[in-house]
């Protein structure tokens, strides 16, 4: 066993963080304004937050995970993982949209099993920051339950014509094209019955934002009649989810980084104010009420961190590491979620703020702890592996 | 045309620096090392330079072991190959013992034009340039801010606080650039996995056939007597509002002669 980080990924982490700090921080803290404020501007955030992606695409940080034939650096999964973390750790918050993931509106690796012409027109444009997109997976009706989804595509001569309602989907008011799942075979649902497809933006309507307690703010997607040419299916048909899987393990390592990046940014600034804020003549840091949680902290933080790291290597290594997928989902957004709640306890109302460093990480981890799998989905796996 | 760039490995300039109580010398292994950022500009230059005219870069560096990162990151980010001298005799080197090393490596070298940065970030002496220049008996061009080359001569702009100077010279010529000239690239994974396979050859002070008494500490012609560490910062003065404040305010200002 050998747990040091490879010095080519140690050098392009290196490397990521020079940018961070030339060039995103500066407009990260241009934005400060709004994200003290009470009704920021959400054009302002959005239009800061495309500059930084086509930037890192120009670099080449943003999809560094994908092939170099269709844009990417071929970096690993854990090098990836790597640099998640550390964009969620900086404390600059754009920096989370300089590596597209775990973010929807990304280059999903899905896109990889378009036919080629397919992968000009609708990978490289997001690959290049030029264009994004979004998962169109998730309905009112099917939420945990995905294979009870009720959009359908049925077949008509050389297309394929889709109809449905999707909700709570990120970047779907924006994005240039919807990976969209659908029923072709009512009888096998997820045994052979789901389909995805790439439709264009112009076969679909966003309907309503649906504002959330995190800085993520997804719609309802509508298809009526959305028709896309037969060979706008992702994979095979029927086999949607099959597809699905064969990105759901590296995803999930890519959450974990980001619930460790997060963790390990609120525990930094929770160490530095206890230890500098005074209370009762001496600093916070003096009493083991606070000291002994941020303790605990750090120890969550190293488990986190090497089911992470282990995760991303078993992807690496071509495992199928399904378990410790689930494991990690599981454990990283709930752990991370504890410390940043300790944390944010630590600044007392401070903590509480807009203004203050936890605040937005505790929202931000919230969220995860629900969407792509809530951790009782995690749970129901993990315990269904064990024979349960 | 052949560009040598000199790269110097200092402590992150936003690290809490020590030196050695033993002799006085900077503790590199208590800080993390990265390249000099000043010297990214050099590197920066030099492959622009080389996009235009074609030829080799190479990079040198005089430093410990862990120096070779260094040069690492300048061959990721596009150079060809690297120049390490390592010698445990080059401990404790100023200014001119350094410039005495690296006018001696680059004289195993062939270059048109050897590009540094105006200073280290570590030392911020701002003279080895101008002293490897001297000991080549080459023509210095100082802190410039744009390098052009043209058939054998170089060009430089170099600001001044009235507008910019033009200084021109016959290569093989001495440069050092100003962190306006460029945006450093970041090196790309690519360019990081190709560096691994650059060449990067080591020389000893043997090598370069110096002696130990011409480098060092005992080849220094500077030294540090003593030093202590910054005293701790005083507390404050604090003064109660009790109506009077802006007096007090007013009276403190014109005591400390601001107003
Ligand atoms: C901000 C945000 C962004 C999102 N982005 C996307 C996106 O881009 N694309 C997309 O397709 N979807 C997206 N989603 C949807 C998200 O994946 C779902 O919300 C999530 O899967 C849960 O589904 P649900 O909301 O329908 O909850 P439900 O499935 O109704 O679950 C409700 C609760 O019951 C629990 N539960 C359900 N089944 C069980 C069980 N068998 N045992 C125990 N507990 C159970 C769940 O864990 C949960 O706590 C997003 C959601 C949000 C909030």
């Amino acid at each position: 066993m050998d747990f040091r980080i490879p010095e080519e990924l140690q050098a392009l982490r290196a490397s990521f963080a020079a940018f961070v700090d030339r060039e995103v921080r500066p407009i990260d803290e241009s934005m400060t304004e709004e994200y003290w404020s009470g009704t920021p501007d959400h054009g302002r955030l959005h239009d800061a937050a495309e500059q930084v992606r086509r930037r890192a695409a120009q670099e080449g940080f943003y999809a560094c995970y994908l092939p170099e034939d269709v844009g990417g650096w071929g970096v690993s999964t854990l090098g990836t993982a790597l640099l998640v973390e550390d964009a969620a750790r900086c404390g600059v918050r754009l920096a989370m949209m300089a590596v597209a993931p775990p973010n929807p509106s990304g280059p999903s690796t899905l896109l990889l099993q378009l036919p080629e012409h397919l992968q000009d027109v609708y990978l490289r444009p997001v690959v290049r920051g030029e264009a994004s997109m979004c998962f169109a997976l998730t309905e009112p009706e099917a939420g945990s339950d995905a294979q009870a989804i009720r959009t359908r595509a049925r077949r008509d001569g050389d297309s394929w014509v889709i109809d449905g309602h999707k909700h709570y989907i990120t970047n779907g008011d924006k994005a240039d094209f919807a990976v969209v799942f659908a029923v072709t075979d009512p009888e096998k649902r997820a045994a052979g019955g789901i389909t995805a497809f790439v439709v264009p933006r112009d076969q679909f309507r966003a309907g309503k934002t649906q504002w959330t307690l995190a800085d993520t703010h997804p719609s309802e997607l509508f298809l009526d009649g959305a028709r896309v040419p037969a060979d706008h299916v992702i994979g095979e048909v029927g086999l949607g989810f099959f597809a699905a899987m064969s990105f759901l393990n590296a995803g999930r390592a890519y959450i974990g980084a980001q619930c460790l990046g997060l963790a390990e940014f609120a525990l930094d600034a929770a160490v530095a104010h206890a230890r500098s804020r005074t209370a009762f003549g001496r600093p916070l840091s003096r009493n083991q009420g606070v000291a002994f949680p941020l303790a605990e902290s750090k120890v969550e933080i190293e488990a986190m961190r090497w089911l992470t790291y282990h995760l991303a290597w078993a992807v690496d290594e071509g495992e199928n590491p399904m378990l410790d997928a689930s494991i990690v989902k599981y454990y990283d957004t709930e752990r991370a979620y504890a410390v940043a709640d300790r944390c944010l306890q630590v600044f007392g109302g401070m903590g509480l703020l807009r203004e203050g460093p936890v605040e937005r990480v505790l929202r931000h981890l919230r969220m995860l702890r629900i969407v792509e799998g809530a951790s009782e989905v995690q749970q129901l796996v993990i315990s269904r592996a064990m024979g349960l | 045309m052949n560009i040598v760039v000199c790269v110097k490995q200092v402590p992150d300039s936003w690290a809490e620096k020590k030196l050695n109580p033993s002799d006085s010398t900077l503790d590199r292994d208590s800080v993390d090392a990265v390249m000099n950022e000043l010297d990214e500009y050099a590197v920066e230059e030099a492959l622009v330079l080389q996009e235009a005219h074609g030829g080799e870069v190479t990079i040198l560096t005089m430093g410990p072991e862990k120096a070779g990162e260094t040069i690492r990151k300048a061959l990721s980010m596009g150079a060809d190959k690297g120049v390490h001298v390592v010698d445990a005799g080059l401990h404790g080197s100023d200014a001119v013992a350094t410039s005495a090393v690296l006018a001696k490596a680059l004289g195993t070298l062939e270059w048109d034009l050897v590009i540094f940065g105006i200073e280290s970030t570590d030392a911020r002496m701002s003279v080895v340039p101008a002293m490897v220049a001297e000991r080549l008996g080459s023509p210095q061009l100082s802190f410039a801010t744009k390098v052009d080359v043209a058939d054998s001569t170089v060009t430089i702009q170099r600001q001044t606080e009235y507008g910019f100077d033009t200084v021109e010279a016959k290569t093989p010529a001495v440069v050092s650039v100003v962190e306006k000239i460029n945006e450093p690239r970041y090196p790309s994974f690519k360019g990081i996995m190709a560096a691994k396979k650059k060449p990067v050859t080591t020389l000893t002070l043997a090598d370069l056939g110096l002696g130990a008494d011409e480098v060092g500490l005992a080849g220094s012609w500077s030294a540090v007597d003593e030093f202590a560490a910054r005293p701790p910062r005083q507390a404050g003065s604090v003064v109660k509002d009790e109506g009077d404040g802006g007096v007090k305010i007013a009276e403190y200002l014109a005591g400390q002669k601001f107003i």
